[in-house]
């Protein structure tokens, strides 16, 4: 058992330097491949937020869709009819957005399905909103709300401009920095640790007395809230809100994350948002060899390394440790057969 | 308001024979692998393109038989493809949980989307239905495509095709018992995984078929794989695991859903289906046909 405070500072100090990486990005690349970092950033927080339900509590969403597109739509919404209201609150708002979605169909279909029944339900839930959005004029339709602007912060001794996108940048990876903290925390901290247990075995953690279905909607909630956030957070840096970001394609983005870097592992999202970008800027003139490198990726991930790259790095770290113990216990019988 | 009406029960009978002809492979692998195959939108989509290719290469004015050789080419070219996904992808997903085979197939549905880009491009590429088909007919006033009656034609022998297939023959009574108990079936000494193999085939050949057959009315995009997707899974889902007359009263109920939901608020096509899945999907979660689930 690793003490929880040494866990924590070596978390702390992996976010530090992912942090520190993505903050170079301005000084080396062009404008195109910061537009493409502030994505990824954005999608290694929305990656984390759905592995939050599927490795914390063990529900499978293929409809994660609806709470970005909440909380692009919800920030969009604010800041083109109530343009007063303070960015951050606005920001809080627009996830908010995707918190309430969380709720109402958490509700309603945590009651009611589980498994693959659950997978589609929330796949079916968030086709429904994106034919809601396309549909409704307020929403723009097919269009999209567009012309978002980018912000610029009062604070008390000054202000703070964001309206260019490098500056809008920072912004980003410092705020998906802390969310990924917070989550890390909320993780390890006994509430995530009930989760866990709940994904374990549910039927064990429901007798020692755990309100299951309280719990997963819970869990339910607070990751529709984190994905809201990165949606609310993405508006103003593309400046747009389109009913694409509500397809199911969209949905299964957080999946593949997950999968690649290793659902096993808290920062599993994160590498695979990574390598994902990475994947998809590798290989952009060329239609669809992304599509298939990046399914064939994942059928490997599945078939043949389940625990995704990081779990590969782990069982090879472990099988190397796990050889040069098995040597000294070997030289150890060996010795203790020679006293004999 | 009679002539709306047959209208519009014909419109619900289209869209439920269509969404039959994608829907039942799917629920036969559903059935008997009990793997919710998501890969099905894309192998329906190279159906789709498969034929399109064996259409372009006899040129225009097409008779009816070389629509069905196009039938019979995507059937056989997906059939192999289902041959060789039995072989190294869902022989393997057996232990595997659910959630993660859910995920695989999603993967093989990447592949066909990204392969179907590489062979055939990005263009939106469309037929028109064999001239024989081409016309249309009235029945008292309503407007009848002689095509859409094909569709629907084809899927109510599909689902008698399938059902005499299940019921009445050798092979559907061995797929009936190992979809029962593939334990009990294999200490029986039947070769279990070549049953698997044939379903799982004969699924994709469906799926083939249907692309094939369902092409006219569509045009042919990438995208295409994930549009019927969603209906099928709802027909599945809402008939009941794998239950072939489920997903096919399922597909009748659904599809009057649609069509006379669209009639009445025809600003919002495609949202009633998805409403009645949801609430079917929540007064009964395994479905019409289905028995209750005891986990």
């Amino acid at each position: 058992m690793i003490d929880y405070r040494v866990r924590f500072r070596t978390n702390l100090v992996i976010a530090a330097c992912g942090l520190a990486a993505f903050a170079v990005v301005p000084f080396v690349a062009n404008s195109g491949l910061l537009f493409l970092a502030g994505l990824v950033a954005i999608n290694i927080v929305f990656g984390l937020s759905w592995n939050f339900l599927f490795s914390g509590v063990g529900l499978l969403s293929f409809g994660h869709a609806m709470f970005f597109a909440g909380g692009a739509y919800g920030m969009a919404l604010i800041t083109r009819h109530v343009p007063e209201m303070p960015f951050l609150l606005a920001l809080v708002l627009g996830a908010a957005c995707g918190g309430l979605i969380a709720l109402v169909f958490g509700v309603v279909a945590l009651r009611r399905a589980s498994g693959v029944y659950f997978a589609v339900l929330t796949l079916a839930f968030s086709e429904l909103i994106h034919i809601l959005i396309t549909k409704t004029t307020f929403l723009g339709r097919n269009d999209g709300l567009t012309g978002i602007p980018r912000p610029v912060i009062e604070l008390g001794f000054g202000t703070l401009n964001l309206t260019s996108a490098t500056a809008y940048y920072y912004f980003i990876i410092i705020a998906m920095t802390l969310v990924a903290v917070m989550m890390w925390c909320f993780q390890n901290a006994p509430a995530g640790r009930l989760l866990q247990a709940i994904r374990q075995d549910q039927m064990r953690t429901a007798f020692l007395g755990t309100p299951i279905q309280g719990w997963q909607l819970t869990a339910f909630v607070i990751s529709g809230t984190v994905a809201a956030f990165c949606g609310a957070v993405m508006v103003p840096f593309t400046q747009i809100a389109s009913p694409e970001i509500a397809y199911w394609t969209v949905s299964t983005q957080p999946i593949l994350f997950t999968l690649l870097g290793g659902a096993g592992h808290f920062w599993g999202p994160a590498v695979g948002a990574i390598l994902f970008g990475a994947i998809d800027y590798g290989t952009r003139t060329m239609h669809g060899l992304s599509e298939i490198t990046v399914g064939v990726l994942l059928l490997a991930v599945v078939l043949i390394i389940p625990g995704g790259l990081l779990g590969l790095l782990k069982r090879r770290r472990a099988a190397a440790s796990k050889s040069t113990r098995a040597e000294t216990a070997g030289e150890r019988t060996s010795e203790t057969e020679a006293g004999k | 308001m009679m002539y709306d009406i047959g209208l519009t029960v014909f419109n619900g009978l289209a869209w439920a024979m269509a969404t039959f002809l994608v829907a039942a492979g799917l629920t036969l692998i559903f059935g008997i692998l009990h793997i919710l195959n998501f890969a099905h939108g894309g192998f329906f989509m190279i159906g789709a393109y498969v034929s399109y290719t064996v259409m372009l290469a006899f040129g225009a004015g097409l008779p009816l038989w070389v629509f069905m050789i196009g039938a019979m080419a995507a059937a056989v070219v997906v059939g192999l493809l289902g041959w060789a996904v039995d072989m190294f992808v869902f022989r393997r997903l057996r232990d595997v949980e659910d959630a993660y085979s859910l995920i695989a197939t999603y993967a093989l549905l990447l592949v066909c989307g990204g392969a179907v880009q590489l062979i055939w491009g990005l263009n939106y590429l469309s037929v028109m239905p064999p001239p024989s088909l081409n016309s249309v007919v009235f029945i008292g006033d309503v407007f009848m495509p002689t095509y859409t009656i094909f569709v629907i034609l084809s899927g109510v022998v599909a689902y008698i095709g399938l059902e005499l297939l299940i019921n009445r023959t050798q092979i559907g009574q061995l797929i009936r018992v190992v979809a029962v108990d593939p334990w009990m079936a294999r200490l029986l000494g039947l070769n279990v995984t070549r049953i698997y193999l044939v379903t799982v085939i004969f699924s994709f050949a469906m799926a083939g078929v249907a692309g094939a057959l369902l092409m006219p009315n569509q045009s042919l995009s990438p995208e295409l794989g994930g549009i019927f997707l969603l209906q099928a899974f709802g027909v599945v889902i809402v008939g009941g695991m794998g239950s072939i007359r489920g997903a096919f009263l399922a597909a009748l109920l659904l599809g009057m859903i649609e069509s006379f939901g669209t009639y009445l608020f025809p600003q919002y096509p495609g949202i009633f289906f998805l409403l009645a899945l949801a609430v079917i999907l929540l007064v009964k979660p395994s479905g019409i046909m289905g028995k209750e689930q005891t986990a």
